[in-house]
Formats: structure tokens, sequence, C-alpha cells
């Protein structure tokens, strides 16, 4: 009686340890969502000044053919310090992630931001191109 | 007999139990505490935030004795740096008036403070045994960088003494300067060394040490509006603007908006920040331009001036469109150029 208690217990601990390491819903190394979305652009843009205050001149254009944002921005604005925010498709994805102030002052070189699908296999990179109003 | 004992020793806990529960429950009679017939005392702060150079750090001292023990003689605080001109104490006691809309009224209940080196009294005039007197100490420049506390006294008729220290409290090595008023074209060069406003003419005469230029330009190509610009940015930041001679300093400007320090802004509704000595220690204003444009009131704007002798922070309590500006600056010294 008792070595059977102990062996349905064994088994019942195996089957929960297999349970909880069974694939369940799939994340990616970010801990983000894998989903079956093939959506991939960029939606809006904005810019932040270091008084996080926008910077923009009106809308960023956003072009999802040629993958191109392109930003005008006050005069005088510090093109070193800008805060970038994107907003994707659903379930997308930004690399390199935004961590902080960008610079942008190197305009012939433009900063290159890659978008990733929710079922992160379409992968699409975008330009930000900025340029200065005139006073 | 094995289980008789067992039914004798649960019933025995059962009993013990129900006792300590009645009398837990068991209310006992509110009794007036019993008040010390000594002299009593206690003090507070009132002030909030650093305390800074040439500001008052306000306290309450109050001090009591029971009427049949004696009545109150004399109140002394005694700093342990002395007070700049201005420092005293109140020879009033507040109390809250209720048919007044809850008014700080005060009633005089000693002659006027004397301050004598470090020390300053009130010596009572009433028969009283109990007043809260307010204390007001100017923070003198022999403080700056330094730490300061105050000993309150207590002396009553019947011989007794009784004393308490507040702090010690640490003074600031920054300096405050508040309502600057700036005006395009005339009062338009800022000296954070000097903590001062020149026109071209003064601008002229401390050549060395205008480390910003305000300047107010309105066009409807952008946003220029209200600025601060150091003399030696480009100079499509400084447009119609003839420099006085030896005024070419740089400077490295970090534009902030709705920082709103409690001591340069204290009307302002979200105005409950302070900005302290160690902000200006830890802030980076590395890479940061030349330039502040498009100004609005609420704005602030982190300077670090060429030499490295000096951080600030300057805020714009005001604007005009007529071009004029209304500004508070907090400036940090610092040590050796860095």
């Amino acid at each position: 009686m008792k070595k059977n208690i102990i062996i349905s217990l064994i088994v019942l601990s195996a089957v929960c340890t297999w349970a909880a390491c069974s694939k369940g819903i799939p994340v990616d190394e970010d801990g983000l969502l894998i989903t079956t979305r093939k959506d991939c652009y960029v939606s809006s843009f904005e810019l932040l000044g270091t008084d996080y205050v926008s910077v923009r001149v009106g809308a960023a254009t956003i072009d999802t053919s040629a993958l191109t944002v392109k930003v005008t921005v006050q005069f005088g604005t510090d093109l070193k310090n800008l805060y970038p925010q994107f907003s994707l498709a659903q379930d997308c994805k930004l690399s390199p992630k935004i961590t902080g102030f960008v610079d942008f002052s190197d305009t012939l070189n433009p900063r290159k931001w890659t978008v990733i699908s929710g079922d992160r296999q379409v992968k699409k990179t975008y330009s930000v191109v900025v340029s200065v109003q005139h006073r | 007999m094995q289980y008789r004992s067992k039914y004798t020793g649960v019933t025995s806990l059962l009993i013990g139990a129900l006792s300590l529960l009645a009398l837990a429950c068991k209310k006992d009679d509110y009794k007036l505490p019993t008040p010390s017939d000594k002299l009593q005392n206690q003090a507070i702060k009132r002030t909030l935030g650093p305390n800074i150079v040439g500001q008052q750090i306000e306290f309450a001292y109050a001090m009591a004795i029971l009427p049949g023990k004696g009545k109150l003689v004399s109140c002394t605080a005694e700093a342990s740096i002395a007070g700049a001109a201005g420092t005293y104490m109140d020879n009033k006691s507040y109390f809250t008036n209720v048919n007044n809309s809850g008014a700080d009224t005060g009633v005089v209940v000693g002659s006027p403070s004397v301050t004598s080196g470090t020390t300053t009294t009130v010596t009572y005039t009433v028969d009283t045994s109990a007043a809260t007197l307010r204390y007001y100490y100017v923070i003198p420049e022999e403080a700056r960088g330094k730490t300061v506390s105050i000993k309150f006294t207590a002396k009553s008729s019947n011989g007794e003494t009784i004393s308490t220290t507040m702090g010690p409290y640490n003074i600031t090595r920054m300096d405050m300067k508040l309502n600057m008023k700036l005006s395009n074209k005339n009062m338009m060069y800022i000296s954070i060394g000097d903590t001062a406003v020149y026109d071209s003419a003064g601008a002229a005469a401390h050549a060395g040490s205008i480390d910003l230029v305000y300047l107010y330009r309105s066009y409807t190509t952008s946003a220029f509006n209200h600025a601060l610009v150091a003399p030696a940015a480009d100079t499509t930041y400084l447009p119609g603007v003839n420099l006085p001679p030896g005024v070419n300093r740089t400077a490295k400007l970090l534009k902030v908006f709705n920082l709103q320090d409690h001591n340069l802004a204290p009307t302002e509704q979200y105005g409950n920040t302070f900005i302290d000595d160690v902000d200006f220690q830890s802030i980076s204003l590395t890479g940061e331009p030349n330039f502040a444009i498009n100004l609005k009131q609420g704005a602030g704007v982190w300077v670090e001036t060429a030499d490295g002798k000096y951080r600030a922070y300057i805020y714009f309590n005001a604007v005009a469109n007529a071009g004029t500006a209304t500004v508070s600056m907090k400036r940090y010294a610092l040590a050796n150029g860095k």
C-alpha cells in the first residue's frame, strides 16, 4: 500500500514537471509575445528635445515603401540630444532599443532602426532623416 | 485514566484562553495623563528645502510649565554661527483664530528680541505658563558650506531651565537671486559669476564675465521667441545683436521645462521641488550647445560657464512678447573649477 502511494506521487510529480516545462505561448528573447502578425511598419514618429517637449514642425513623413521617416525640427534644436519615439504596427518591436537621447547631428548618415513584425519573420530597416527648419 | 488526564488538560487550556479573552475585552476607563510638573519644551523647523545663505530658517519653539509651579521668564536661541542681520525671535505667541478663517493670530507675550552675537533672547512681559515663539535665523555668509545648530532654552520663574537643540543643518554652497528683469536690446547681458544683468555699457565694463545674452525675436518662419545664447554662439542665434567689445565667452546650456524649483517659483502650483547643491554637483552638461531658444514661462536652463567655475539654473518666471522676461537663478560655485 505504502509502495503504491509513493509510486503514485512520483508519477504525479513527473507529470507536473513535464506540464510546467512544455512549450506554451511563444515569447522572444525580450519576453515579448510572438504572434502570427506579419505587419511591419512605422505608423507615427515623434521627436522630443531635452525638455521632453516635441521639436517637430508638422507631422513626420513616413514612407513605408522607401522605408524612410522624414521629420523637420524647429530652428535651434540641439540635434545631439533628441528623444525619438516610434509607433509601430501591432505586435512589432524595434531594434536597436531606444534607451535615451540620440545624436542626430550627422545628417549625412541618418540613424536607422529596424522594425520587426509580430511573428518575428519580417524585418524592415527605416532611416530617420532629420532636417532643421530655417530661421 | 489517560483520556481523563487529556480531557482535563484541554479544558484547562480552554478556560485559560477564555479568561484571557475576557480580560482583553475589558474596557478600561480613560484617564487623563498626569502632566509633568517640570518645565517642558519642544521645537520644530518650519521651513522646507535647502538652507541658502541670505534666506531665513524659521523655527517654532514651544515651552510650558504647570501654572501652579511658575511662569515663563525668558526664551533664548543660541546659534552655532551667529545669524546675519535680520535674525530675530518673534515676541508673539500665535494661535489659530477660529473666528477669522483660521488666521494665525499673534499675542504679544514678551519684549522685542535682543540679539547679541550668537544669542537671541525674548524676555516675557506677561504672566504666562505656556507659549510658542518663532525664531527666524538669517543664514550668514560665514555659514556657507558649513552646518548650523540652534539651541533653544526656556527659563521659568521657579528657576528651572530646559533646552533642546535643533540641527545640525547643512547650509548650501549655492547662491540664489530672484526676479532679475531682462529686456530685449537693453538689460540683456547676464553674468553668472556676478549674478547680475547688464546693459551694453555695463557688459562692456564687465566683458570678461558675460556668459549669456537674452534676446527675443518674433519670426513667422520659426519659433525663436525668448532665448538665452552664449556670446560665442553662431551668429545665427544672435540675429541683430552687436556684442560689446570683449564679450565673447561661450557656455553650455541645457533646456528643460516645468522644473519649477520652489525657491525660484514659490507661487507655481507645481513648484514643489527644490534644486540643491547635489543637483549641481551631479548634472553633466558635457556636449551641450551654447544656445537655448524658444523659451517660455516655466522653462529653465542649466548653464555651465566657459571657465568651469559655475553651474547655474535659470528659471523663467514670466515672459512678455514685448521682449521682456523675469528670471530667477540658483548658482553653484564648482570647487577648483570643477
